[in-house]
């Protein structure tokens, strides 16, 4: 009953066109575009953008769609009424229509472990689900069939756009090091004031401290995490590599089995594999 | 009041799954596409591997539809009913939920010729078009604006006639397409080396289709015979499919509103650029996409005359 319900609200969504704009989005040319992978940074960077654009009037989740709109939660109807040039926030794999892209990469390793939690922070999975078992249907994009797995997403970004000038390619690791640089790099790109005083503001105002300060006030308010277990953060350890000591040797065999070609191209180092694609371990 | 009736006849429809699947229909884990730049012999390999696959009941322009379906021609509900696995024609850039995925190929200085005459026959320019400026400004340019699926998806409705033209209003399809090179690299990018994608040429197929369609029936588990791979492909000849296109266009969704002059079918050849592309052409599609070409296979125009000069020296 309840799933004919779902449906019959999905329907009505769509006749009325009040479903989220997704792939149906209208694309305007002066469009940017912030686009990741789930779970590899893209939030953080919306906050330092909109921190970047805007210092005197910080962003915080409440506000975080009205600035740097999501297209997963936002109708094409309200997409079309922002102010323009838009920055767009997207998780599709290539759509040639995004001109102007931010796309961040991070290692799969600790997506991998970020997204396992983010799911069962979501309820899709219980905690009877280990890392482990999650692993296949997170190669396989189970949860999200229409995102691709991770290696289809940096792999057909990288192959059309990769060294393009309109395509600025972070590492999530690289900004966590060096959020300064990095942050520079996303106000050249946009055209924005990169004076070291103003990064060093925009780069505070994001802090993975005052995210967590502003989440746990908050979390109700973004639709993110609104309907979400309240006991989980959204914004969790904001480190890398943790799952050198968090994912099993397994899982990491695995994950660099079959897409250690790409990680590599992205530069990371595979732990278990040589270049031959060995396990040398 | 027309606005208004767009909109219920568009709730109707959407309601009834007759909208246009385009990216918005059901994908099977088990659906079988037949992916390409346009103009790249797609229509040809549905007639082989329909062909291939159902023997008894050969394939025309008048049942392509039903058989191996275009996306952008059918309905999500033409989908829906279908018998499984599918067979589906696509032009999309690379879609992560598409799993087997056969690949077409072709040369993109011979594209650029097809496609100008497809525009041709399309209407959308006129005879004595400049085929310069055509590949500079419309199969070269990508960068202009494209409306959303949803903007369309009303008129196309209401004078749903051909989908494949209304759609090519903007000079693509929708811009979902991509360019040749955005395309390619696209599904190369991401499948290339997956057990689950094939990479097929159209040269290779129009040199040996013996062994290409070797290859596909090996690649789909089909295990045809030769005799009946080689019955297949004497039943989806360039001549056996103009001899369907003369009867049958006026039927065919891709071909009903278009100038009848001009065949579809056209020269079925390949390196035709050659003698009709002009070079400044020739030159634009190499600078743009000259290292997905060499990975292809295809060589430069350059590399072609150093060929030429070593041969003759």
């Amino acid at each position: 009953m309840s799933n004919l319900k779902k449906r019959l609200a999905a329907y009505a969504r769509v006749v009325t066109k009040r479903q989220p704009a997704a792939r149906g989005l209208t694309v305007y040319p002066d469009d940017t575009f912030l686009v990741s992978f789930p779970r590899s940074g893209n939030t953080w960077t919306r906050f330092l953008v909109c921190n970047l654009m805007n210092p005197d009037d910080p962003v915080d989740f409440a506000q975080l769609e009205s600035r740097i709109p999501e297209i997963y939660y936002v109708t094409d109807r309200n997409l079309r009424a922002f102010p323009r040039p838009r920055v767009i926030k997207s998780h599709e794999c290539f759509d040639p229509r995004y001109k102007k892209i931010i796309y961040i990469v991070r290692d799969p390793r600790d997506v991998l472990i970020s997204y396992y939690e983010f799911q069962l922070k979501r309820r899709v999975i219980s905690e009877d689900c280990s890392l482990e078992e999650f692993l296949p249907r997170f190669m396989e994009s189970e949860i999200e069939p229409d995102t691709g797995s991770w290696r289809d997403h940096v792999a057909s970004w990288m192959a059309t756009r990769g060294g393009h000038k309109n395509f600025l390619q972070l590492r999530y690791e690289e900004m966590l090091a060096n959020t300064q640089k990095e942050t520079t790099k996303i106000a050249s790109f946009l055209g924005l004031d990169s004076n070291p005083e103003r990064i060093a503001r925009a780069v505070a105002l994001s802090s993975a401290d005052r995210m967590r300060k502003l989440e746990k006030e908050q979390s109700r308010q973004w639709k993110a995490t609104q309907k979400t277990r309240q006991d989980k953060a959204f914004v969790r350890k904001a480190e890398a590599g943790g799952w050198k000591s968090n994912l099993p040797e397994r899982c990491v065999a695995q994950i660099e089995s079959a897409w250690g070609d790409v990680m590599r191209s992205v530069g990371y180092e595979l732990e278990l594999m040589n270049a031959n694609g060995a396990v040398t371990r | 009041m027309g606005e208004t009736i767009n909109k219920i006849l568009y709730a109707v429809n959407y309601v009834l799954a007759r909208d246009i699947a385009g990216r918005t229909f059901h994908v099977l884990p088990d659906d079988i596409f037949l992916v390409s730049y346009p103009k790249s012999g797609n229509t040809w390999t549905r007639f082989l591997l329909g062909n291939l696959i159902n023997p008894d009941e050969g394939i025309t322009f008048a049942n392509v539809e039903r058989k191996v379906p275009d996306i952008y021609a059918k309905s999500r509900r033409a989908l829906k009913e279908l018998p499984r696995p599918r067979v589906i024609k696509s032009h999309e850039c690379f879609d992560p939920r598409y799993r087997r995925v056969i690949y077409i190929v072709r040369d993109p200085r011979d594209v650029a010729l097809s496609a100008y005459h497809y525009d041709r026959k399309g209407k959308n320019i006129p005879d004595g078009f400049p085929v310069e400026t055509y590949v500079t400004t419309r199969f070269m340019k990508t960068d202009e604006y494209f409306g959303a699926w949803g903007e369309h998806a009303g008129s196309w409705l209401v004078n749903s006639k051909n989908v494949f033209q209304i759609s090519r209003l903007k000079g693509e399809f929708l811009g979902t397409i991509g360019s040749w090179g955005e395309n390619a690299m696209s599904w190369l990018g991401a499948r290339g080396h997956d057990r689950e994608f094939l990479l097929v040429r159209y040269e290779d197929l129009l040199e040996d289709t013996q062994r290409e369609m070797t290859r596909v029936s090996e690649f789909l588990g089909l295990g045809a015979s030769r005799e009946r791979i080689a019955r297949a492909i004497e039943v989806s000849t360039a001549d056996s499919m103009r001899k369907l296109e003369d009867q049958q266009s006026n039927t065919w969704v891709t071909t009903r509103d278009s100038r009848k002059d001009i065949p579809f079918v056209r020269s079925a050849t390949s390196g035709q650029w050659k003698e009709a592309l002009p070079s400044a052409s020739v030159l634009e599609i190499e600078a743009a996409w000259g290292p997905v070409m060499q990975l292809l296979g295809y060589p430069l125009s350059r590399e072609l005359r150093s060929e030429t000069l070593a041969r003759n020296s």
